[in-house]
C-alpha cells in the first residue's frame, strides 16, 4: 500500500490524477481491515464518506476549486463530536450517544475538503496513556501487537502509523497526542492552548485540553493546524490573536536555533532506549548548527503531581453531567428508588475504573478542607512552571527538547496493578499542558532493545503562540533525520 | 398557657437578612443563545423548547457569557450603590440534582460582580407604610452576583393529573439570575417587605427584569433569627432559619412574622442557640400560613467551588463601566422625590405613579405632551397626575391592566388636560372624554374635535348662558327671591336647572357665578 501524505493526496485530487472516491474507498477498506484488527477504529462512516467523496469529485469536474485538504481521509478521536455516527468517548456511558453538532475542528476540516471516514478508539474519556482503558477493548500498537500504542489518542496514532489515514485528530490534555505519536512512530502536535477551538471536544480537563493533529510528517501537521486553528466565538477560551500560517516558510531553517534541555530530560527516569535516542537527537540538532543549552526548570519535578490534581479536579466536574438522566446510559430503575441511587448506579455501570478513579481523586482534591492543600498548591506549581518556561524562552531558547516518553511502548497490561507507574510515564508531556505551550512529538529513532523494533519520540516545546516556529524547528530535525520514512515492520493483515 | 421559660424573655429583637434571586430578562440565556423564558417574548414557551446543547449540558458544549446580562447586573449593582469588581470570574458550584444539567451551576464564588452596597429604607409607620416622621434604616448589601438558573421538575402532568415519575423542563435552565445578598439589617417583616418592593421596583425601572411575582422572576429567601434579652440581663440568639423560595410579598411577610413569633417559643422549649451547624432550612406553607421544616441533608453541603476553566475572567474596564453608568435611567426613589419637589405631589401620589414603570412612563410622556400645549412645570405635573391617578387608575383597576394599556395615548390625554386647564371642559366631561379616547374606534382622533362633536365643550357663548339663566329665574321666582334676599345657598337649585338645560356645555361654577350676578345686587 502506498502511503501518501495529506499534501500529496490533496494535490492529486485537485489535479484530477486520482479521484477522492478512490482515496476514500481505499481508506475505508483499510479502516475496516487493519483498523479493526488493531482495534484502532470504532466506527466507519462508509456511506457519508463515499457520498462526500463523490460530491467532491463532481464539484472538481464542474471546475470548483478544491480545498487544501481535498479528498484527505481523516479519522477523528471519538471524544470529538461529529454529527455523523456516534460520539462514544469509548465509554459505556455514551455507547449509543449521537451528537447534534460537529466540533469546530471537524467542521473546519470538512470545509477544507477533508473527509471524516470514521471515529478512532481512545482511553475512555481520554483518561489514560496506553489505549488500554477503552470500554470497547484496547488498541494495539502496529509495531508490536502485544504492546500498547500509547494514549489516550491510541486509535488515531495507530491508524496513522498503519497507513489507514494520513491525518487524524486527537486531543491532548497531558500528552494524549504526543505520547501515542511517539509510541507509534508518527508526528503529534499539541497546539498552544486557545489556538484550536475546543467546542465539540468532550471536556476532560478544560484548562489543559487541546485538539491536535496526528500525521506522518511535520508538513501535514502544519497543514492540519492551518485548517483547524483560529478564533471561534463558540469557545470563550479560544484566542483572538493573529496566528501566522504555519505552512509559510515551514522549510526555512530557524537561524541560530537554540535548543534548551532541562536537566530532568537526561535524568534517571529515562530507560536506556529513550536516553540514547534523545542523545542522538541532540547530536542531530548540533549537526544542524543548533546551540544546545542546559536549563534548570525546578518545577518540572512537581509537574506530574500538579497535573493529576488539576486534571482530575476538572474532570470530576466536567463528567458530572453524565448522570444518565437526559442522555447516555441509565441503569435499569428499581421501584421506589431515589434519584441519587439511580444516578449513582448509572455512573458506576457506565464509567470505567480509570475514569472513576480520576473522578474520586478530583472530588477529593476539591473538597472542603483539602482544596487548599491540593488544588490551590497545584495551581501555584502551574504558575511557577509557566514562569520558569517564560524565563527559559526569554533567555534565548527557541525550543525546549525532551524525550516524549521515558521509554518505548510497554506491553499491554504492564501497568495494570500500578496506576501510579502509568501516571509517571507522562512526566515529559504534562508540563506543556500546564503552561499552555505548543509541543510536538516527532520520531527520533527505533529501538530494538525489547526484541521488536519500537519507535521513540523527541518532544519540542515552544513559547505560546509560536506554533509556526515550533513546526519549523521540527521540520529542520525531520529533514536531517531518516525517521520520517519509518513504517511498522509488521502491518497486520486485514 | 405560656410555654415554660417564655417568661424568662424580657424582649425580642428580630434580625433578618435576605437573599433575593432576580431572573434577568435578557433575550438569550446566561451562557448561550437559547431564548430566555424570563423575557416576555418567550414567556410560556412549550416545555423543553428553549434549549440547546449548552442548556442541556451535552458533551462538547461550551458556555459563552452573555454581555447584556453582565450589563444588567452591573446596573442593579450601581443602583444599590455597590462597588463593581473590575475583574471577576465564574466558578462552578457542584451538586447533583435532576434539574441541574451539568452537575454544577456556573456562579460567582469569591469575587462577586457587585459588592459592598447599601440602600436607605424610609421610616415606616405601624402599618408598614412610609412615614417621613420616623427614622429610616440603611440596609447593607453584601454582594450581588450572576449565576445561571436551574430547570424545573414537574411531579404532576402539565394538566394537573397524577404522574408516574417526574418530568423535567429545561426551559428555565441557564436563565441569567442575579443573586442579591443583604446584611442582616432588617428588624421587622415590614422592613424586609419594603426592601423587597424597592428592589423589585429598581429592577423594573432599570428594565433588567419583568419581576412578575407569579412567574418566579423574583424570589426571596430570608434568614431569620432573634436576639432575646432575658430577665437576668443575658442576651441569647436563636438559631438562624432560612426560608426558601418565597415568591410573594405576602409569603415573605408571613414567613418572617411567623418565625418572629415562633423562635422565642422554640428557644423557651429547647434552649438551642445560634452556633455552628444550627442553621435550618424551612419552606412556607401558603395554606397553613406557617413555615415547615424541609428535609435536611445529613452531611453539610460541600459545593467544591473552583474557577470554571471554560470561562476567562470578566474584565470591566473604565469605558465599559462608564457607558453602563451613563445609560442608567432615573431610579424610582429619585423620581419620587422629584415629583414631590417639582410637581407638588404628595408622597402617596408619587408612589402610586411609580408603582408600574409603564404607568410612570405614560405619566411623564403626558407631561412632555403638555408643554407644546402651553402647560408646563408644576401645573403640568399636577394636572397629568390628577388624570392618571383618577380617570386613568379607576379604569385601569376595573380592567386589571396598567393605565398605559387603556388605549388612550399620552398626547390625547395631554389634549384633554389642556382643555380642562383652559376651562373648556368640566371635570365630569373631561373624565367622559378620557373614556371616549380609550375606545379603539377613537384612536388617533383629535380630543378637542371629539369633545365638540359630543357636545362636551363648555360654551363660551355668553348670550346662551344669559338666556338659560333668565329662563330658569323666570320659571322659579320664589327661589330667585330667596337668593336675592340673602339665602345664597338656595342658588344651587337654580344652578341644577340651568345645568339640565345646558347639558355639558356649561360648567357649574360659571353658571353659579352668572346667576348670582343677576340675583344679588352690587
Amino acid at each position: 500500500m502506498e502511503r501518501r501524505g495529506a499534501h500529496q493526496i490533496a494535490a492529486d485530487v485537485a489535479s484530477g490524477s486520482i479521484s477522492a472516491a478512490a482515496v476514500i474507498d481505499e481508506a475505508l477498506s483499510s479502516a475496516r481491515g487493519i483498523g479493526r484488527s488493531l482495534n484502532a477504529v470504532l466506527e466507519t462512516f462508509d456511506d457519508h464518506a463515499m457520498e462526500r467523496a463523490r460530491a467532491l469529485d463532481a464539484a472538481r469536474e464542474r471546475g470548483e476549486t478544491p480545498g487544501p485538504l481535498a479528498g484527505v481521509p481523516v479519522l477523528v478521536k471519538d471524544n470529538i463530536c461529529t454529527s455523523v455516527g456516534r460520539t462514544t468517548c469509548a465509554s459505556r456511558m455514551l455507547e449509543h450517544y449521537t451528537s447534534p453538532f460537529d466540533a469546530t475542528a471537524v467542521a473546519r476540516l470538512e470545509a477544507a475538503g477533508a473527509i471524516v471516514i470514521g471515529k478512532s478508539n481512545l482511553d475512555e474519556f481520554a483518561m489514560g496513556g496506553s489505549g488500554e482503558h477503552s470500554a470497547f477493548g484496547p488498541t494495539k500498537n502496529p509495531w508490536d501487537l502485544s504492546r500498547v500504542p500509547g494514549g489516550s489518542s491510541s486509535g488515531s496514532a495507530a491508524a496513522v502509523a498503519a497507513g489507514i489515514v494520513p491525518m487524524a485528530l486527537g486531543s491532548d490534555t497531558g500528552g494524549s497526542v504526543r505520547q501515542p505519536a511517539a509510541f507509534c512512530g508518527v508526528v503529534g502536535l499539541k497546539p498552544t492552548y486557545g489556538l484550536v477551538s475546543r467546542l465539540g471536544l468532550v471536556a476532560f480537563a478544560s484548562s489543559l485540553d487541546q485538539i491536535g493533529p496526528i500525521t506522518r510528517t511535520v508538513r501535514d501537521a502544519a497543514l492540519a493546524l492551518r485548517v483547524i486553528a483560529g478564533h471561534d466565538p463558540g469557545d470563550a477560551t479560544s484566542s483572538r490573536r493573529h496566528h501566522p500560517d504555519p505552512l509559510e516558510g515551514l522549510d526555512h531553517r530557524v537561524h541560530h536555533l537554540t535548543v534548551g534541555v532541562p536537566r530532568q530530560a537526561r535524568g534517571e527516569a529515562n530507560r536506556p532506549e529513550a536516553a540514547s535516542a534523545f542523545d542522538d537527537a541532540l547530536r542531530t540538532f548540533a549537526g544542524l548548527g543548533a546551540r544546545i543549552v542546559d536549563l534548570d526548570l525546578p518545577s518540572l519535578d512537581a509537574a506530574i503531581a500538579a497535573y493529576y490534581i488539576v486534571s482530575s479536579a476538572e474532570a470530576s466536574s466536567n463528567l458530572a453531567r453524565f448522570d444518565g438522566l437526559r442522555y447516555g446510559r441509565r441503569a435499569a430503575s428499581r421501584p421506589g428508588e431515589s434519584v441519587e441511587s439511580l444516578v449513582s448506579r448509572s455512573r458506576t455501570e457506565g464509567l470505567g475504573p480509570e475514569v472513576q478513579r480520576r473522578i474520586m481523586l478530583g472530588t477529593h482534591v476539591l473538597s472542603a478542607g483539602y482544596a487548599d492543600a491540593y488544588y490551590a498548591n497545584a495551581l501555584r506549581v502551574r504558575r511557577l512552571l509557566k514562569n520558569e518556561f517564560d524565563a527559559a524562552f526569554a533567555s534565548g531558547c527557541h525550543v525546549i527538547a525532551t524525550p516524549t516518553t521515558p521509554g518505548a511502548a510497554f506491553r499491554i497490561g504492564a501497568h495494570d496493578r500500578d496506576p501510579l507507574a502509568m501516571y509517571l510515564e507522562d512526566l515529559y508531556t504534562v508540563p506543556a499542558n500546564l503552561a499552555g505551550l505548543p509541543a510536538i512529538s516527532l520520531p527520533c529513532g527505533v529501538s530494538t532493545a525489547q526484541g521488536s523494533a519500537l519507535p521513540l519520540g523527541l518532544q519540542l516545546i515552544a513559547p505560546a503562540f509560536h506554533d509556526a516556529e515550533l513546526l519549523r524547528a521540527a521540520r529542520m530535525f525531520e529533514s536531517a533525520s531518516p525517521h520520517d520514512v519509518l513504517r511498522p515492520p509488521v502491518v497486520p493483515a486485514a | 398557657m405560656p410555654l415554660p421559660g417564655i417568661e424568662d424573655i424580657k424582649s425580642v429583637e428580630l434580625i433578618v437578612g435576605m437573599e433575593i434571586h432576580v431572573e434577568l430578562a435578557a433575550r438569550s440565556k446566561m451562557f448561550c443563545r437559547s431564548p430566555n423564558p424570563a423575557h416576555l417574548a418567550f414567556d410560556g414557551a412549550p416545555p423543553n423548547s428553549l434549549v440547546d446543547p449548552v442548556v442541556l449540558g451535552l458533551p462538547g458544549a461550551l458556555p459563552v457569557p452573555n454581555r447584556a446580562a453582565v450589563e444588567s447586573a452591573v446596573k442593579v449593582g450601581l443602583a444599590l450603590n455597590c462597588s463593581i469588581a473590575r475583574r471577576t470570574k465564574w466558578d462552578r458550584k457542584s451538586y447533583f440534582y435532576p434539574d441541574l444539567p451539568k452537575g454544577y451551576q456556573i456562579s460567582q464564588y469569591d469575587i462577586p460582580l457587585c459588592f459592598d452596597g447599601s440602600v436607605d429604607l424610609p421610616g415606616l409607620d405601624d402599618r408598614g407604610q412610609p412615614d417621613p416622621e420616623r427614622p429610616g434604616r440603611r440596609i447593607g448589601i453584601v454582594r450581588a452576583h450572576l449565576e445561571e438558573d436551574a430547570g424545573k421538575l414537574l411531579h404532576e402532568s402539565p394538566g394537573g393529573g397524577a404522574l408516574d415519575g417526574t418530568l423535567a423542563d429545561f426551559n428555565r435552565a441557564g436563565t441569567p439570575l442575579l443573586e442579591v445578598v443583604t446584611q442582616p439589617d432588617f428588624r421587622s417583616a415590614d422592613e424586609a417587605v419594603a426592601f423587597a418592593r424597592m428592589l423589585r421596583s429598581i429592577c423594573r425601572f432599570l428594565g433588567v427584569s419583568e419581576c412578575v411575582m407569579q412567574k418566579g422572576h423574583i424570589r426571596f429567601e430570608p434568614n431569620i433569627n432573634a436576639a432575646l434579652t432575658l430577665r437576668d440581663g443575658r442576651v441569647v440568639r436563636t438559631p438562624i432559619v432560612e426560608v426558601k423560595n418565597l415568591n410573594s410579598f405576602k409569603s415573605l411577610r408571613g414567613a418572617i412574622e411567623f418565625e418572629a413569633a415562633e423562635q422565642p417559643a422554640r428557644w423557651a422549649h429547647d434552649r438551642r442557640e445560634m452556633g455552628r451547624g444550627t442553621k435550618t432550612t424551612r419552606g412556607w406553607d401558603d395554606r397553613l400560613e406557617r413555615t415547615v421544616a424541609q428535609r435536611e441533608k445529613e452531611d453539610a453541603d460541600d459545593y467544591r467551588y473552583f474557577p470554571d476553566p471554560d470561562l476567562p475572567a470578566v474584565v470591566i474596564d473604565d469605558a465599559w463601566l462608564a457607558s453602563i453608568r451613563d445609560g442608567l435611567p432615573e431610579l424610582p426613589a429619585q423620581r419620587e422625590s422629584r415629583y414631590v419637589r417639582e410637581y407638588g405631589l404628595s408622597k402617596k401620589e408619587a408612589a402610586a405613579l411609580l408603582d408600574e414603570p409603564g404607568t410612570c412612563r405614560f405619566y411623564e410622556s403626558t407631561i412632555e405632551e403638555l408643554v407644546p400645549l402651553g402647560v408646563a412645570g408644576a401645573r403640568a405635573g399636577r394636572l397629568a397626575a390628577n388624570f392618571v391617578l383618577q380617570s386613568g387608575q379607576r379604569r385601569a383597576n376595573e380592567r386589571g391592566v396598567g393605565v398605559e394599556t387603556l388605549g388612550i395615548t399620552p398626547s390625547a390625554l395631554a389634549r384633554i388636560a389642556a382643555l380642562r386647564e383652559e376651562g373648556r371642559l368640566s371635570s365630569q366631561s373631561a373624565d367622559e372624554l378620557f373614556g371616549f379616547m380609550c375606545e379603539p374606534e377613537n384612536l388617533g382622533m383629535d380630543a378637542a374635535a371629539l369633545a365638540a362633536a359630543r357636545g362636551l365643550l363648555i360654551v363660551r357663548d355668553d348670550a346662551a348662558l344669559e338666556r338659560w339663566c333668565d329662563e330658569v329665574i323666570a320659571a322659579n321666582p320664589k327661589v330667585a327671591m330667596d337668593v336675592t334676599s340673602g339665602k345664597v345657598q338656595a342658588v344651587g337649585r337654580l344652578v341644577g336647572e340651568v345645568m339640565k338645560m345646558a347639558g355639558a356645555a356649561a360648567d357649574a361654577k360659571t353658571v353659579r357665578e352668572a346667576l348670582l350676578r343677576k340675583l344679588t345686587p352690587g
